[in-house]
């Protein structure tokens, strides 16, 4: 190495040490801040030895910013590895047309939001499309799907499903009955426990919670699987042999969820109900067969079918609204979290609308 | 003759275009690289051709005929046509290897019977050393038989044109020898024309007569292996000799 000459340092110059990497740097820099108000300082590297990308970023950052400091002694080789440091600029700015407002951005912002969830809305609405297509399909043609495919999620969505739905309905059973009871007896009406469960379960509560169970369990499950199938390229591969991916993969799912409903809901509408019984029983002393009497005059076999009828719409907005989450992640693993995140908020609120919309068409 | 004819076609993202204005021919029978590096756009290129991204611009032949991606059958008739073995397998992972490689035969001919099935799919894991393993499931599998697995089910139904993206990243040398030398097998036994996208050096060298090198958004070089290696670019003499562009900035 060429030795360079050596400049003698004044009085006030400051004697670098012979490290001189990261924590020291940031040391001296704390040290000339504290010498901000005093004459002109001199850096002496002379005993520099020791030094990274950060002590090359602090000579490019005194260079550039004060004129009172004189910088002596760097050795060939920092001075070498500093020219090689600058070699790789920082980016500019873009030019462009000149900033706007914070309105006019805030304004941008919102709109380009509200334009992304339109175009996601067009899209989720031809994937609803395209999945009646398929599922008429399968059913007129028996192809295009895995066999046994649909018997394995049917096993999943259902008979999985049921030791949750059956403690989550029968525990909301028992606490729409304390919480109504309660009122009932006031007004001395406790015989009428028994309508009002069986109504609010076999029309409101039974397909509100199964949905939600639903979208927590199934949706998440179907978005997290497609979203991996699709990242690591599962999805491009079944495209390439020729197989549809939204009928593979899709239609045993909706053709699985349609089966398992009626079971579920049936499920829930008993348990529900038996909630009911536990406390009509517990409180009113009213025995099993005079709450079922009374709840017979209430509702009918119309209650429970709608009730049905519902569920298996909110189980589609489920896989749907899924399957749609899926197969529109990006490329990264971190968005299959994200997707499965959306997937649930997703279908919870649509099971939620659809919900309101058959309150207006039913009642 | 060439089996795919690329016509000033540009690919790209969205609107992005990531290369632009290739006209190209891959001949069949051939073993084709498709080299560049990191960024350039390989595989970008490779899934157009493949069908899985639609072209911004231009468009390709495939056997002679113009391939529409706005056409059901048109698709159908280029996916029936290749078979892609991709960067990471892509064995779907519920299916164990036997059911992965049957499952191009199941879905496009369902009413073959199963002995047929299990012979071709028997012959295909065969070919690739994976006769055994046919009961495993990918997650049981290592890197570099998971790769294999795809090229058996890439294979099952013989097709006229096989994809191979990045067949050697992540693989040792020795595994890495083993996939070019069965590629190698594939060209000399079946005449089988082989797209191969990777950026390892002795991959190329081994394993390619044509080269497509991509740079710049667009096509650097496309011709025979060696006359890439007699060609006085300084790129391609970059390229090859594994130095970084910077060096001779």
């Amino acid at each position: 190495m060429t030795e360079l000459p050596s400049i003698a340092p004044s009085a006030d110059a400051i004697s670098l040490p012979k490290r001189l990497r990261a924590p020291e740097v940031v040391a001296v820099l704390e040290d000339l801040h504290r010498r901000a108000g005093d004459g002109p300082l001199t850096l002496d590297f002379g005993a520099v030895e020791e030094f990274d990308s950060s002590t090359l970023a602090f000579l490019h950052y005194v260079r550039g910013r004060s004129a009172r400091l004189t910088m002596i002694n760097i050795r060939e080789d920092l001075a070498r590895a500093e020219k090689g440091f600058l070699h790789w600029p920082c980016p500019e700015e873009p030019e462009g047309a000149p900033p706007a407002s914070r309105l006019a951005r805030s304004f941008t912002t919102v709109a380009e939001r509200y334009m992304r969830q339109g175009r996601s809305m067009g899209r989720f609405l031809t994937m609803l499309g395209d999945e009646v297509y398929h599922l008429g399909g399968y059913l007129r043609e028996r192809k295009g799907v895995y066999p046994g495919e649909i018997w394995n999620q049917l096993f999943f969505m259902g008979y999985r499903s049921f030791p949750i739905v059956s403690l989550l309905l029968f525990l909301v059973g028992v606490t729409i009955s304390i919480t109504s009871a309660n009122q009932l007896k006031i007004f001395g009406a406790q015989v009428y426990l028994a309508d009002l469960i069986g109504y609010a379960m076999l029309r409101e509560l039974v397909p509100l919670m199964v949905g939600v169970i639903l979208a927590g369990k199934v949706g998440a499950a179907v978005t997290a699987e497609l979203a991996s199938m699709t990242v690591l390229e599962e999805v491009d591969a079944l495209k390439t042999m020729g197989v549809v991916p939204e009928r593979f993969l899709m239609v045993p799912r909706l053709v699985a969820i349609t089966q398992a409903v009626p079971l579920l809901v049936a499920l829930a509408d008993v348990v529900g109900i038996m909630g009911g019984i536990v406390v009509a029983r517990v409180m009113f002393q009213m025995t099993p067969t005079a709450f079922l009497t009374e709840m017979v005059t209430s509702v009918d076999w119309t209650d429970f079918a709608w009730g049905l009828v519902k569920t298996v719409v909110f189980g589609w907005a489920v896989v749907v609204g899924a399957g749609f989450k899926g197969f529109t992640v990006g490329r990264s693993a971190e968005e299959v979290g994200r997707a499965t995140t959306e997937s649930v908020v997703l279908s919870v609120t649509m099971i939620i609308i659809i919900d309101c919309i058959f309150a207006f068409v039913l009642y | 003759m060439d089996i795919i004819s690329g016509r000033e076609l540009t690919v790209g993202y969205g609107e992005v275009p990531v290369l632009c204005d290739l006209t190209f021919g891959i001949p069949a029978g051939q073993i084709t690289a498709i080299v560049g590096v990191s960024g350039s756009g390989k595989s970008t290129l490779l899934k157009t051709l493949a069908g899985l991204l639609p072209p911004l611009a231009g468009g390709f032949d495939f056997a002679g005929r113009a391939i529409d991606y706005r056409s059901e059958s048109s698709l159908s008739f280029l996916y029936d046509k290749i078979g892609v073995l991709y960067q990471g397998g892509a064995l779907l992972n519920g299916l164990d290897l036997y059911e992965n490689v049957a499952l191009p035969i199941r879905m496009r001919y369902p009413e073959m019977p199963e002995d047929m099935v299990r012979d071709m799919v028997h012959a295909s894991l065969a070919q690739v050393e994976l006769a055994d393993s046919s009961e495993k499931f990918p997650a049981e599998l290592s890197g570099g038989m998971v790769k294999r697995g795809g090229l058996a089910r890439a294979l099952v139904l013989d097709p006229d044109l096989v994809f191979c993206d990045e067949p050697s990243s992540g693989l040792d040398p020795i595994t890495s020898h083993r996939l070019d030398d069965l590629l190698l097998h594939l060209r000399e036994t079946f005449r089988m024309t082989l797209v191969v996208v990777t950026h390892e050096l002795r991959s190329i060298e081994r394993v390619a007569d044509r080269v497509l090198l991509i740079d710049g958004g667009g096509l650097r070089f496309n011709g025979e292996y060696r006359e890439m290696l007699a060609s006085e670019d300084p790129f391609i003499q970059t390229f090859l000799l594994r130095k970084d562009r910077h060096d001779d900035a």
